[in-house]
């Protein structure tokens, strides 16, 4: 029994101390019932979208993300054994709808926070790593993005663009950049002046070589938290623009723009206050777990990595 | 009712142990420690990093917070005749112990100030929550003393103020009124045990804020946040580690002269041996968590009887001497799995095969000597336990 | 005379963001061919024939920077352009709108900065106990609730179920039309002070049903953003040395945590609540959409998808002017809840 737990203890000190990091910080996700259920709502969604087709299977194949209506009666109808969601103003089926919707959430969330980190890597380490004048100059441009008023301006770009959800994206992008090269700034700075960094420099390593293997695996820990956190917040302003009338053309499988259908049937006719419930509350609540995953994982990560906080 | 062993005690540890559970496993900081502490003496508390000499001494006032916990043991505290175990008390009780018969002081004095609290209030806020009655008093006191001064209306409202003050009914403090006259009074209180505490111009640095002091001063003020309710036992944790060598002197000094004032008891706890044989007469060595060594000062500077006591002395540069230093070999121990039997037995030169299974407990250092020296060392078993 | 110093100098700075903001939306819109820039100013299909003498007109086609200048000129002469949205002089839109969204932010904000604070700080008190996981996973919850989606649903239930009890839209339309007549005052244009300087405690009554939903909605949605803040800083404050000596001292838990604990970690929630602050008063675009009210963001909204560029220009300058000004009533603060800061 003492040579077996001598045993494990020497096998735990050869561990990569970033490997050993991980274990650590995943063993405590799993164990706060918060990220717990988070996990879990991502992995739910994650299969809805691997398996879109077979679950709602699309008339049109070429066509997938055109939800199919019957007709263009425009009175929404109840859930029915065809239609176990119901239907939307114009027929829709709401099923069909938030299915195929989960794969324009994952795309939009994806998209435009993976871009946006892209773009925030390369210009926050730029300004990070080099310093002095061009450091001043992005800094300052991103200052002044803090002072703009970032959803206003996302819906007139999009106006400006054309109306459609691909553009929705690239305005979101447009206004979300800063605030990620800002972050990582941040954290490069830190980094940079550590001793490991200083070492590595003074062995002599090229400069792209002390950021790519010294810099950036340090500090990405507080953007991937921020992304974790983002991929919410952008799917739900993609959300309210498409809902604002401003993304796909009527018909496409986008959650934002279902809710945006029902607005009209909020209300049902007198006595019957909540007749079309169904029209709003389903896709408003696939919108909502899908940002509530996200954010109860992001809010978990936020936790675990914050020093202060750590191994308490 | 468990009773002090020892007329002299005011403080006796029997048996204490504390664990703390965390992420990686059950750190068992204290195994099992038993000391006294006498009426009128210093004890010293030495020992590396790391030893739980600071655990020890926040477990007396009962302040291990989750993942820790007292496992087991009696912390006595009183006299002979009427001593309370204060492991058994509630945290109510604990509260009016803390900072009036027990206080402490904080190993940094930077961290231990609030940084937006001004150092009058922090300083008053001890008489504020102990010494209310004798506050009140004070204040009447005060207001009888200008009573032929006033006019009519002003006799009128210090009469109602009396009527309060004197019945000191409820929690004065909440009520918006009197709760400044204490105040005012307690800062009054302050001014003058900073003064005492030698302090320059306390009536300016009463109004500053903790940053805008220099270190010794800080310390200043945290020793005096601690005595002002003439505490019975003072615990100080490393008050001097983190100052330069001539405050340090100084805030020594100061304790020192403060022991003969108030008749406290100190526990006083450093890494620094040099100035443990300054202030202290006893001196408890701690090794991981354990208790190694306790003599007098004197006795364990010229007499160390523990392997691991010999080995730390002998680290530290004499004035003078031209003796190589010798550092002591292997690491602290991991607590949540330390070494069987003696916790010293990886780094010890004297290690026998008993010492790698069983504990070794304190025993009577040389024949003749009474309990004065005691070392937990297989070494000197022959001699009995104490 | 420091302090005046330092906050004129801080109000210099003002001006230094204005120009900095309006740049870059000008730089954006050199991104569009003035035939795009242009389809702003077309109200109707027939004007498209007319474009290129649209583009004359507004000057489209010449170097962006001479359009900035002109542009410039224009705003020092006060005139802020045409709101071709709600076809009025966009100054004057801004200055009819602003109460109702003042009005949402000072009612909202409350609830939002103290109600955060203060589950903020229970959780921290409690952490790791079930009351700290649920009010986190209630105000995640809240956090993750897609604003127009909730203003729906509220609307559902609590204007379709319960028969009108809050209505959406700013007033009813007695109160409306009874604003707008001669016997009543508008002192400040904000429905509720101005009804209670009135003294007509109907109209009072009747703006504050008005608000509740939007209040509601901004309360649940945004507590989260303080919470969290205030939650993290106070453990972080709570594991401090100060906290441990004024326990030590034996102070009460209480007060332990009010007096020693709150006041260091409030700090941090000061930034966040500025932040929030100005988002409110910015315009809350969709809370205002959803429910009708006519303020900021719904004018600004309705602005940003029509191209009604000098609406979207007022936007971009009050937001601006906003940060410069709430930041700096955060350092103030700053420097009074801690001792250490110094205005420089
Ligand atoms: N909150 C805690 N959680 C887990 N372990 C703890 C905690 N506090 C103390 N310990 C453990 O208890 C042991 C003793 O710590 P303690 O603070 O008493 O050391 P110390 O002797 O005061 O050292 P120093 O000279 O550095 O102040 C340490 O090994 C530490 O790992
Ligand atoms: S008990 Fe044994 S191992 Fe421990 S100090 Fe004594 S001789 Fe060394
Ligand atoms: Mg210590």
């Amino acid at each position: 029994m003492i040579f077996l737990k001598k045993r494990r203890i020497v096998l735990d000190f050869e561990q990569h101390p970033r490997l050993k990091e991980f274990k650590f910080s995943f063993s405590k996700i799993l164990r706060n019932p918060l990220s717990f259920i988070g996990l879990s709502l991502i992995f739910l969604f994650l299969m809805i979208a691997l398996f879109t087709p077979l679950i709602a299977v699309p008339e049109k194949p070429e066509e997938p993300f055109r939800i199919p209506h019957e007709g263009y009666s425009v009175v929404p109808k109840p859930p029915s054994p065809g239609h176990p969601f119901g239907t939307t103003t114009k027929q829709y089926d709401i099923f069909y709808g938030v299915i195929w919707g989960t794969r324009t959430a994952f795309r939009i969330g994806f998209m435009v926070v993976g871009s946006i980190l892209v773009i925030g890597l390369v210009v926050g380490s730029i300004s990070g790593y080099f310093g002095g004048i061009i450091d001043e100059i992005i800094m300052r441009i991103t200052d002044i993005f803090m002072a703009l008023p970032l959803l206003i301006l996302a819906m007139a770009i999009v106006t400006a663009l054309g109306r459609s959800l691909d553009n929705i994206m690239k305005s979101l992008i447009i206004v979300g950049w800063p605030i990620y090269a800002r972050t990582i700034r941040g954290s490069i700075l830190t980094i940079r002046e550590e001793d490991f960094v200083r070492a590595a420099q003074a062995q002599g390593a090229g400069t792209l070589r002390v950021i790519f293997k010294h810099v950036l695996p340090n500090a990405i820990y507080p953007v991937l938290i921020l992304a974790s956190l983002d991929i919410g917040a952008m799917v739900l302003t993609a959300a309210a623009l498409s809902f604002l009338g401003l993304g796909a053309q009527e018909g496409y499988a986008d959650w934002g723009q279902m809710v945006s259908l029902a607005r009209n049937y909020i209300v049902g006719p007198q006595g019957q206050p909540f007749l079309y419930w169904y029209v709003v509350t389903i896709p408003g609540l696939f919108i909502l777990f899908f940002v509530l995953g996200w954010n109860l994982l992001g809010d978990a990560l936020r936790d675990i990595f914050d020093p202060r906080l750590r191994r308490k | 009712m468990r009773e002090l062993q020892s007329a002299e005690s005011v403080l006796e540890i029997d048996k204490l142990k504390v664990n703390f559970y965390t992420y990686e496993g059950v750190v068992k900081a204290i195994d099992e420690i038993s000391f006294a502490l006498e009426d009128g003496d210093t004890l010293g508390i030495v020992g590396e990093t790391g030893c739980g000499k600071s655990v020890t001494v926040l477990s007396i006032l009962r302040l291990i917070l989750p993942p820790g916990r007292i496992e087991s043991g009696c912390i006595l505290y009183g006299t002979k005749d009427s001593c309370i175990d204060l492991t058994q008390k509630n945290d109510e009780f604990m509260r009016s112990i803390r900072g009036n018969d027990i206080s402490m002081i904080f190993q940094e004095a930077g961290n231990a100030l609030n940084p937006v609290l001004s150092v009058g209030y922090q300083v008053s806020e001890s008489f504020l929550l102990h010494r209310q009655q004798e506050l009140c008093e004070s204040v009447l006191n005060r207001i009888a003393e200008k009573r032929d001064r006033l006019s009519a209306y002003q006799r009128f409202r210090t009469w109602r103020y009396r009527r309060k003050l004197r019945k000191a009914e409820g929690n004065l403090l909440k009520d918006r009124h009197y709760g400044r006259l204490l105040k005012v009074e307690a800062l009054r209180w302050s001014v003058d045990l900073l003064r005492s505490l030698g302090i320059p111009n306390p009536d300016e640095v009463v109004k500053r804020y903790p940053h805008e002091l220099s270190g010794g001063m800080q310390q200043r003020v945290v020793i005096s946040m601690a005595l002002g309710c003439n505490p019975a036992v003072l615990i100080a944790d490393e008050p001097t580690s983190n100052l330069d060598v001539t405050i340090q002197a100084q805030i020594l000094q100061l304790l020192e002269d403060l022991k003969e004032r108030y008749h406290s008891s100190i526990l006083f706890i450093t890494h620094d041996l040099g100035v443990v044989s300054e202030v202290s007469d006893k001196v408890i060595v701690l090794y991981a968590g354990t208790i190694v060594e306790f003599a007098e000062v004197r006795e364990l500077f010229k007499n160390p009887l523990h392997p691991y006591t010999s080995a730390l002395l002998h680290s530290v540069p004499h004035l003078g001497s031209r003796e190589r230093l010798e550092s002591i070999g292997g690491n602290v121990p991991n607590l949540v799995s330390p070494p069987s039997g003696c916790r010293f037995h990886p780094r010890c030169p004297h290690v026998m095969d008993i010492c790698r299974e069983q504990k070794p407990e304190l025993y009577r250092g040389m024949e003749g000597a009474d309990n004065r020296h005691l070392a937990a060392c297989f070494l000197y078993q022959q001699e009995g336990v104490a | 005379m420091n302090f005046l110093n330092y906050i004129i100098r801080r109000l210099l700075l003002l001006i230094v963001v204005l120009i900095g903001v309006t740049l870059i939306i000008f730089a954006l819109l050199s991104l569009f061919t003035p035939e795009q820039r242009a389809s702003a100013f077309i109200r109707d299909i027939k004007q498209l024939e007319h474009i290129d003498s649209i583009i004359k007109t507004y000057g489209l086609d010449r170097p962006i920077f001479v359009q900035y200048f002109n542009w410039l000129r224009e705003i020092f002469k006060g005139n802020f352009g045409w709101s071709t949205t709600v076809s009025r002089p966009a100054i004057e839109a801004f200055k009819n709108f602003l109460p109702n969204t003042v009005e949402l932010a000072l009612f909202s904000a409350p609830f939002i900065i103290l109600g955060g604070i203060w589950l903020g700080s229970v959780s921290a008190v409690h952490h790791d106990k079930p009351i700290d996981h649920f009010t986190r996973f209630l105000s995640i919850v809240g956090w993750s609730l897609p604003t127009f989606w909730f203003g729906l649903v509220l609307l559902m239930v609590f204007y379709g179920y319960f028969r009108g009890l809050f209505p959406p839209e700013i007033l009813g339309y007695k109160a409306q039309v009874f604003v707008e007549s001669g016997e009543f005052v508008r002192y400040t244009r904000i429905n509720t002070i101005d009804a209670l300087l009135n003294g007509r405690f109907w109209i009072f009554v009747d703006a504050i049903r008005h608000l509740v939903l939007p209040v509601i909605t901004l309360t649940t949605i945004q507590i989260a953003l303080v919470m969290r803040i205030m939650r993290s800083s106070m453990l972080e404050s709570l594991g401090k040395g100060y906290v441990l000596t004024a326990r030590a001292k034996g102070a009460a838990p209480r007060t332990v945590i009010r007096r020693h604990a709150r006041r260091n970690a409030l700090i941090p929630v000061i930034t966040v609540s500025g932040w929030l602050f100005a988002q409110l008063m910015g315009g809350v675009v969709i809370t205002e959409t959803i429910f009708n009210r006519k303020g900021l963001g719904w004018w600004w909204a309705k602005a940003a998808t029509q191209l009604d560029i000098p609406a979207v220009l007022m936007a971009v300058l009050f937001n601006g002017a906003l940060f410069v000004v709430i930041n700096l009533i955060v350092d103030l603060l700053y420097a009074y809840i801690d001792p250490r800061v110094r205005l420089r």
